[in-house]
């Protein structure tokens, strides 16, 4: 009788097979074209930041002989997860992709990602120590954890102001909560007509919630171990938003779920319809190049404290490659380390250059005096909060939190009553 | 004609059986197996009952996502098979013009669902929209409908109903050239105005096509994905997550295979129970107005 696990992997891989001939068949032997060892990676970026990376992989590719770097793109993050996570069931998973810091936890606990501990060098390389798996995850460090996620475009949350506006209203950088709301107040401006510039947007998204959450004094998980989603701290995250929005009136959540809101509110501020806004340092390069004003970025603003949370991806490798594969992937991502790599997908992103020599090397080249908003990001992890090691963090942020953020902010549900609700589905079982 | 033995009926029936086993109720039966199940794709499954329609039905969210399918069918399918209708009948006449007109219309069933969706999107937009600016002309303040829970359903509900008018008017209008004209000329010489024709020859003549057009339109609108997709990914605030779309972010963002086929299971059903009563409706008025 055939098993119902193994039934649904033969849709699946079927499925898959039909959807991409010969491509994502199972492999038992390592691919290769014209004596090269082929390495699929499966990224998830668009535009800019796509480019760069099409860039440095043709770098790569044509730097050595031995590996042929092959990039396809699948979509956004969480695109990119699911399509990642279907083809791992399938046995139809590439040999390197990169994934968001949450989801580390829950795939390593799944057993599908490749331990790196004894990959040549691979615990002695550089890393900025906020930025890595033993920096980005409390417990997620040596002795711990065994290694199986490398810092690629790792972010953090920051500010913009459009640097006109300020100087307008002779605003200065709002540097605590309240600051922020009196700096948004002065920056709404109400045409007769019923048009409106918003003094502040932020997408009401998990990231920015948990940034909240520890500036408010909270943490997701307590050190017993119980998620409490920050307890007070997480409800006065929420509250704040409330204030901003229906109070306030001083900020518009953007429409759109997930990168959609995002790029709406990039949007939005390169074309002067609101004033400040935060997102992700990943973005400095493409507003400083697109707006046609000053911006300005700073760090995120306090309440009793400053905090942020790490953001971006790290590369894995998927277990189930074969072995030459596996060694020529890390072969590409030791390149993709190396300070001249890391100093080009920074500056030319804005992404944070990952390991200590590219950091040095950018402030001997005077590169952050020419360009200080590439500076606010890195000096910010002094304030970094690290993620638990968690597996079932993602979960709590896809099927938890993320949903009742939006619902809290904008029909002003009772920010209490959400939480406990959350606390409550966080407890129960996956 | 009568079958030479009694298993030829089922060798003719096979083909289609053996589809319908396989692409539907194969998959039904598999979903209705894997709701019983916590699963998410790469660890071991756990049975765990009922817990995953305990799951969804806790907070009220389950009764919420299919109040809001219902919701946004009813104006789908009440929208297009009004103005499908009210197009039919304007423009059931010969002549250059009307088969341009007729065209037209039918041309925004073609278009696909994603080109719809984004200009759409454009249009609605609270800033640089047609229909932002057309709403701030009118002294309503500055409006981004999709980004308004009360008001993001409703207006993806337009935009399916923008989509399937044309197909509706097309099925009616095949629907109008069946009526006899005998019929017609008799009640005009029995003294009835048009309005009177309309109502007592033309629309009991059509009740078979407006079961057809409100079935599918129905099928079609549970089914809506492509456009929440594009337009709302659900938001906000969950305001525009349908059925289709649910399934979609239980299984592929949010892990859950148990859950994502305990909501199909859900969704069949409800789908069944609402298409089956509907031709129960229109059945009964058919019959009764022989």
């Amino acid at each position: 009788m055939i098993a119902r696990r193994d039934l649904l992997r033969a849709c699946a891989g079927a499925s898959l097979a039909l959807a991409a001939p010969l491509g994502c068949a199972p492999r038992a032997r390592p691919e290769h074209e014209d004596g090269r060892v082929v390495v699929t990676f499966w990224y998830a970026y668009g535009d800019l930041v796509r480019k760069v990376l099409l860039d440095l992989v043709a770098q790569f590719n044509d730097s050595q002989s031995r590996v042929l770097v092959r990039a396809v793109h699948q979509g956004d993050y969480f695109e990119c997860l699911a399509k990642l996570r279907t083809a791992i069931a399938a046995g139809a998973a590439p040999t390197l992709s990169h994934v968001v810091c949450e989801i580390v936890p829950y795939l390593a606990r799944a057993g599908v990602l490749e331990p790196l501990d004894d990959y040549e060098g691979a615990r002695a390389l550089p890393f900025v120590p906020a930025l890595d798996q033993r920096g980005a995850f409390a417990g997620g460090g040596a002795g711990a954890q065994p290694l199986v996620a490398i810092p690629f475009n790792r972010s953090t949350p920051i500010a913009f102001a459009n640097a006109r506006l300020l100087e307008q209203e002779r605003a200065s950088f709002p540097r605590t909560w309240e600051e922020l709301v009196e700096v948004a107040r002065r920056l709404t401006k109400r045409s007769a007509d019923g048009e409106v510039r918003w003094g502040f947007e932020v997408p009401i998204s998990w990231w920015y919630w948990v940034a909240m959450v520890g500036q408010a004094g909270g943490r997701l998980v307590e050190p017993d171990g119980r998620m409490s989603l920050g307890g007070e701290a997480g409800e006065k995250a929420i509250r704040f938003w409330q204030r901003l929005v229906r109070d306030e009136r001083v900020m518009r959540p953007p429409p759109g779920r997930d990168y959609q809101a995002w790029q709406s509110s990039n949007e939005s501020f390169l074309q002067g319809r609101i004033a400040m806004m935060w997102s992700s340092t990943a973005y400095v390069r493409y507003l400083e190049d697109n707006a046609r004003f000053p911006v300005v970025a700073g760090p995120l603003p306090r309440d009793v404290r400053a905090s942020v949370p790490t953001g971006g991806t790290m590369f894995v490798l998927m277990r189930s490659a074969p072995d030459e594969e596996k060694r020529a992937a890390w072969e590409f991502v030791r390149w993709m380390c190396d300070a001249e790599q890391t100093i080009a997908w920074s500056t030319r992103t804005g992404y944070m250059p990952v390991t200590r020599p590219a950091v040095e090397r950018l402030a001997e080249r005077g590169w952050y005096a020419r360009h200080p908003n590439d500076r606010v990001a890195y000096d910010q992890l002094a304030d970094v909060d690290p993620w638990p090691w968690a597996p079932e963090l993602f979960r709590i942020e896809r099927d938890v939190v993320e949903p009742r953020l939006e619902d809290a902010v904008l029909t002003g549900r009772d920010a209490h009553a959400l939480m406990d609700e959350a606390r409550d589905d966080a407890r129960r079982p996956a | 004609m009568r079958p030479r033995t009694g298993w030829h009926p089922w060798a003719m029936l096979a083909p289609t059986l053996a589809l319908l086993v396989v692409f539907f109720i194969l998959p039904i039966g598999v979903a209705a197996y894997e709701s019983l199940f916590s699963w998410d794709l790469l660890t071991p499954a756990r049975f765990v009952g009922a817990a995953n329609y305990a799951a969804l039905a806790a907070h009220g969210e389950l009764l919420r996502i299919a109040l809001r399918t219902l919701g946004y069918s009813t104006i789908v399918v009440v929208g297009t098979m009004t103005l499908g209708l009210g197009l039919a009948l304007l423009l059931d006449r010969p002549g250059r013009l009307f088969a341009f007109v007729r065209a037209s219309v039918f041309s925004a069933y073609v278009v696909s669902w994603v080109a719809v969706a984004l200009l759409w999107m454009w249009m609605l937009d609270g800033n640089g929209g047609v229909v932002g600016r057309l709403l701030r002309a009118l002294g309503a303040g500055q409006v981004a409908l999709l980004g308004d829970p009360r008001w993001a359903l409703p207006a993806l509900a337009v935009v399916g109903v923008w989509k399937l008018t044309g197909y509706a008017m097309i099925i009616f209008l095949a629907g109008l050239r069946s009526v006899p004209p005998s019929l017609l000329e008799a009640a005009a010489l029995d003294g009835a105005g048009a309005w009177a024709r309309l109502r007592h020859v033309t629309m009991p003549l059509l009740a078979p096509t407006a079961a057809f057009v409100a079935t599918t339109s129905l099928v079609t609108s549970f089914q809506a994905f492509d456009v929440v997709r594009i337009m709302t990914q659900g938001g906000p605030a969950r305001a525009t997550e349908l059925f289709v779309y649910a399934i979609y972010e239980q299984i592929f963002l949010d892990l859950s295979v148990g859950k994502a086929s305990a909501l199909t299971v859900v969704f069949f059903v409800l789908l069944l129970a609402v298409a089956g009563l509907q031709l129960r409706v229109w059945r009964s008025r058919a019959e009764g107005s022989r």
